[in-house]
């Protein structure tokens, strides 16, 4: 047995150990459902917010990944264009696939501390902020239905969350035993802390307007809502940012600067202080650094649409949901047919100009190219069938491309400004932005109290 | 350790193991870069004495903002720095002893690397002071050939530096549009000296080539847009609240502050001072050239900055001038083949974008140097960081040095 | 050539020049004695006649004979470069007082100095090695600096073969050293 098994190669050796595993687990699987299938099945059922919550927290872990590489891309891309450059280029289409391959990389570093660093509070400091960042995803709302948790304390939940990432930060500064990580984290912690002010009392006026501190209700107050019984509304008018355009200019200072975004990025001042907090950190533990600094982008991005651009709601009012008439059920055979020759039909149809017109190309070249157009294709038309027809699919789409807006606005700004100095950065905060916060929630109060005394 | 095979040494002697070189591999600890021997200065002894609450930052040969490899040892309190002590060396050459050992031709190639942004300017002084020494002047067309690069050479060295000053303080756009014009620049002056960097153009007597077709064609183009160009260019950060507010009255120096600490260049000039030594003291065709002295009164960062862009612009005039007024005529002068000097001793300086760049070439009549000594203003410009910078934050530190414009090849010699 | 700058010369400093004031193209030099370069140099910083407020260079030279101290002065009254020359200082010990008192930017051409030649600044306040490393023993710029000497002490010789000085052990500085004109 161990002679044959040392004259595998390492595939087969791969392939002799998972299967087994594979095989027992599903043998369990099976008999676990069988046996305890249903007390399992009841229990979930009577705790459906259990289920829910899991779900919405996988969801948001999952999602996060992809969202940063995206936003990380676009970083890249759209810096590079500003500056005249190219930028990605090689990996993937225009080089979208160049902030996977990098988190490919980070993931196989090495894994080391700094002698004389703190072991644990070094390993655990990134998984602060990290999970600092995810837990406030968990409440946006980013299509009628689609929210992790309808909290309504949400908005209160969402700034005590994001100021855990202030502990992160200096747990990464002290613990790198380091002069240039401690510099880079009491700055940032004096940053955070100082910007949090103006952050939070810039959205009681919202509150007052709103009455609510759940973020889903904020949602449906900018969209269509009924008045006496009657549905009116839904126009962009109705967004909060027209009401509190004070509110919103602050929030959205403060929010780069709770983000550590240019101008106010002076904790990753690489001009000046090398790396900041992350100075010693290397691998995946930067990676998640990284990480949270994009969702972090993401996050305010998506508060400020949430807040004061509508949210979910699209500008205008639509009449959801638009039903196209057509049931796919009555067909019958038909549909097994449909389904069998449209793609053939579709990909022959789209492939015969590439092929009449350039004698040089084979024909499995133009059936190829065929096929993937007519599939380019069918997404978009079943797109825009879900869009039309389902309103959170239309919801999330909206909300997504206004977080994306200003995510955007962003990354602009970081390629076009230069850094604040930190003495400028906190009597920016506490002389400005502080008093201006408090004059936009006594104006606010003020025309409440005038316009609907009750 | 122990476990190691000895190492030999070259004639085959054993290294002990606790000789120092060898335990290299050891944990440091924390490393502060306070000397590990006694003071040799009471300077050295001020400076590394700490007071209540202060820190030591070493801001490394390594690092992305330093111009260079330079190494500054802050004293902070806070962020507040309280003094600064520069650590210089690490690019030194050894080119003044260097050119004691090499021909009179071959000293002008490494006077290039000094400052390898405005390698003209580096080789300008050493030709004149060995044609002082040789008797020889140059015919006309080779002295407005070398004003014309020379002033090409300048623009360059400028929008570098405002994209260098740009970029240390955040703005990552800036040097990027001047790393366009100094391609275009690099372009122009390859096709006219065959090099992008280090142009070893100038020779004794007069230059190495003449004009040609590609590189007026370069040049016609680029000058019809230079204007706008640098107007774009500076526009992005002359109107930037944020980089005004950081710049303005920062590092301010006065003049009489300025002369003492022996400066010169835009670096005087945006104090008040209009020492300029292409009308001070003028050289090669400049008394025939119609050119202003931009000079700025607040002597701070902003104005170091606006004096440097204001200099572009009468480059362009100076350059205007050149294509002109340039005469026809040989581009060397005639010389022996066997250099045979006078013994004496000459001097020779010339403004260049930081300042006063000079040579003194002691001569004992054999075809090498006998001493070249090179004066070079980054070197003298880096001194005063340590008079302007106490008193401000760290972010400043880097605003200062940036502002001043040191370039470490020549700060190193 | 500056002849109204010769005889105001000459008539200020006559007894202190122990050499004829030397003029060639632009550039007026005179010659001094060691001792007398804190005086010299404020005389002609202070006095309006002579205004010599910018040091343009201070440089060391190792004559082969003897080590000088070269100062280059500018100033709007004269139309020439002003070389003061601190000569006769002897190469086992050269010693000059230091002009920090007069332009504190001195202080680093001054350490290069010492540095190089190893003179002394009495007065200067920072005088250390400025380019080579703090342990270095012997002064570059001297003519009779003998590199494997020095280099097979320094610590940037490592313990690797590679880096390793491969002089011969025999090897000797040179018989003569290069001696500057008059």
């Amino acid at each position: 047995m161990a002679r044959s098994w040392s004259r595998l190669t390492l595939a087969g050796k791969i392939l002799f150990t998972v299967i087994p595993i594979l095989f027992v687990l599903t043998v369990g699987l099976v008999l676990l459902i069988v046996i305890a299938g249903k007390p399992i099945v009841d229990f979930l059922a009577a705790n459906i917010w259990l289920v829910r919550f899991v779900v919405a927290a996988t969801a948001i872990l999952l999602m996060s990944v992809p969202t940063a590489f995206l936003i990380i891309y676009m970083e890249m891309k759209v810096i590079a264009l500003m500056n005249l450059r190219i930028g990605p280029d090689r990996v993937g289409p225009f080089g979208s696939l160049l902030s996977v391959v990098h988190g490919l990389k980070v993931l196989m570093k090495e894994d080391f501390s700094p002698t004389g660093a703190d072991r644990l509070v070094f390993t655990l400091a990134p998984v602060a902020v990290f999970m600092a960042t995810i837990m406030a995803l968990l409440v946006i709302p980013f299509a009628p239905g689609l929210f992790g948790a309808d909290m309504n304390i949400g908005l209160l939940y969402l700034f005590a969350v994001s100021g855990l990432t202030v502990v992160g930060l200096l747990m990464a500064g002290w613990s790198s035993f380091n002069k240039y990580s401690l510099l880079g984290g009491l700055r940032s912690a004096a940053q955070v802390i100082s910007y949090e002010i103006p952050l939070t009392l810039s959205v009681v006026g919202l509150l007052l307007l709103a009455g609510t501190m759940s973020l889903n209700q904020i949602v449906l107050l900018q969209g269509p809502h009924l008045v006496n019984g009657v549905a009116t509304g839904g126009w962009f008018t109705d967004w909060f940012v027209f009401r509190q355009p004070l509110g919103a200019l602050i929030f959205f200072i403060a929010a780069t600067a709770e983000a550590n975004r240019t101008p106010f990025d002076l904790t990753e001042a690489d001009s000046e202080i090398v790396a900041g907090f992350a100075t010693e950190y290397s691998g995946m533990r930067f990676g998640f650094f990284f990480f949270a600094e994009y969702v972090n982008v993401f996050v305010v991005s998506g508060l400020i649409v949430t807040l004061f651009f509508g949210g979910w709601n699209a500008p205008f009012p639509w009449p959801w949901p638009v039903s196209v008439g057509f049931d796919p059920g009555s067909l019958g055979i038909g549909l097994l047919l449909l389904i069998a020759i449209v793609p053939v039909v579709g990909t022959l149809i789209l492939a015969a100009p590439f092929f009449l017109a350039r004698s040089s190309l084979p024909a499995w070249q133009a059936i190829v190219i065929g096929f993937v157009l007519f599939n380019l294709l069918a997404i978009v038309a079943i797109a825009g069938w879900a869009f039309i027809s389902f309103d959170w699919v239309a919801g999330l789409l909206w909300f997504l491309g206004k977080s994306y807006v200003f995510v955007f606005t962003f990354v602009w700004m970081r390629g076009t400004l230069p850094r604040v100095r930190i003495d400028q950065l906190m009597g920016f905060a506490w002389k400005w932005l502080l008093p201006a916060s408090l004059l936009n929630l006594f104006v606010t109060a003020l025309a409440i109290v005038v316009v609907h005394p009750k | 350790m122990s476990a190691a095979p000895p190492r030999g040494a070259a004639d085959g002697r054993e290294i002990p193991a606790d000789d120092p070189r060898v335990q290299l591999d050891e944990a440091l600890g924390v490393f502060e870069p306070v000397p590990p021997y006694p003071p040799r200065t009471e300077r050295e002894a001020e400076f590394y004495t700490l007071g209540d609450g202060e820190m030591f930052i070493n801001m490394g040969p390594q690092h992305p903002s330093t111009h260079g490899v330079l190494r500054i040892v802050l004293k902070i309190d806070g962020e507040n720095v309280v003094d600064l002590d520069p650590v210089l060396g690490y690019l030194h050459r050894g080119v003044e002893k260097l050119c004691e050992n090499a021909d009179y031709h071959h000293s002008i190639a490494y006077l290039d690397p000094l400052e390898y942004i405005s390698s003209l300017f580096c080789e300008w002084p050493g030709v004149m002071a060995f044609e002082k020494l040789l008797d020889v002047t140059p015919p006309p067309r080779a002295e407005y050939l070398r004003v014309l690069s020379s002033e090409l050479n300048r623009i360059l060295s400028h929008s570098m530096f405002i994209g260098w000053m740009a970029l240390d303080l955040g703005g990552l756009t800036p040097i990027l549009y001047g790393l366009i014009e100094r391609d275009e620049i690099a372009e122009m002056l390859a096709a006219l000296t065959g090099q992008r960097l280090l142009f070893n153009y100038f020779r004794i007597g007069g230059v190495n080539g003449d004009l040609n077709h590609e590189f007026l064609s370069r040049l016609g183009d680029w000058m019809s847009r230079a204007t706008t160009q640098i107007e774009a260019n500076t526009m992005l950060l002359n109107e930037n609240e944020i980089f005004v507010r950081r710049m303005r009255g920062l590092g301010t120096m006065d003049q009489a502050t300025a002369l003492r600490m022996c400066m010169t260049g835009p670096n005087i000039r945006a104090t008040g001072i209009p020492l300029d030594f292409r009308r001070a003291h003028p050289y090669s065709v400049f008394p025939e050239l119609d050119f202003d002295i931009p000079t700025r009164d607040e002597g701070d960062c902003l104005a170091r900055y606006l004096v440097r862009i204001d200099e572009i612009k009468q480059s362009l005039r100076i350059i205007d001038q050149c294509l002109h007024q340039m005469p026809d005529g040989p581009i060397m002068a005639k010389l022996p083949r066997l250099l045979r000097p006078r013994p004496g001793r000459a001097y020779a300086a010339v403004e260049g974008p930081r300042g006063q760049y000079a040579a003194y070439v002691i001569s004992d009549g054999t075809d090498q140097p006998f001493r070249m000594r090179i004066h070079d203003p980054s070197f003298i410009h880096l001194q005063s960081v340590g008079t302007l910078m106490p008193g401000h934050l760290i972010a400043d530190a880097m605003a200062v040095m940036a502002s001043l414009d040191p370039i470490m090849g020549g700060v190193d010699k | 050539m500056d002849p109204a700058l010769k005889r105001r010369l000459a008539s200020r400093f006559g007894e202190r020049l122990i050499a004829p004031i030397h003029q060639r193209h632009d550039e007026t030099e005179i010659r001094i004695g060691p001792g007398d370069v804190p005086d010299v140099c404020r005389t002609l910083h202070d006095e309006a006649e002579f205004a010599f407020r910018v040091l343009a260079d201070l440089a060391g030279v190792d004559t082969g004979t003897s080590m000088q101290v070269v100062y280059h002065l500018w100033s709007e009254t004269s139309a020439d470069w002003l070389r003061v020359v601190a000569d006769g200082l002897s190469r086992d010990d050269p010693r000059v007082p230091s002009v920090t008192f007069l332009w504190k930017g001195a202080e680093w051409m001054e350490r290069e100095a010492y540095d190089m030649f190893g003179i002394t600044f009495e007065g200067n306040r920072d005088l250390r090695r400025i380019y080579m490393p703090p342990d270095y023993q012997s002064f570059p710029l001297r003519k009779d600096f003998f590199l494997a000497d020095d280099a097979a002490r320094s610590p940037g010789a490592g313990v690797r073969h590679m880096e390793q000085v491969h002089t011969p052990r025999n090897a000797r500085p040179a018989a003569t050293i290069r001696k500057a004109p008059a």
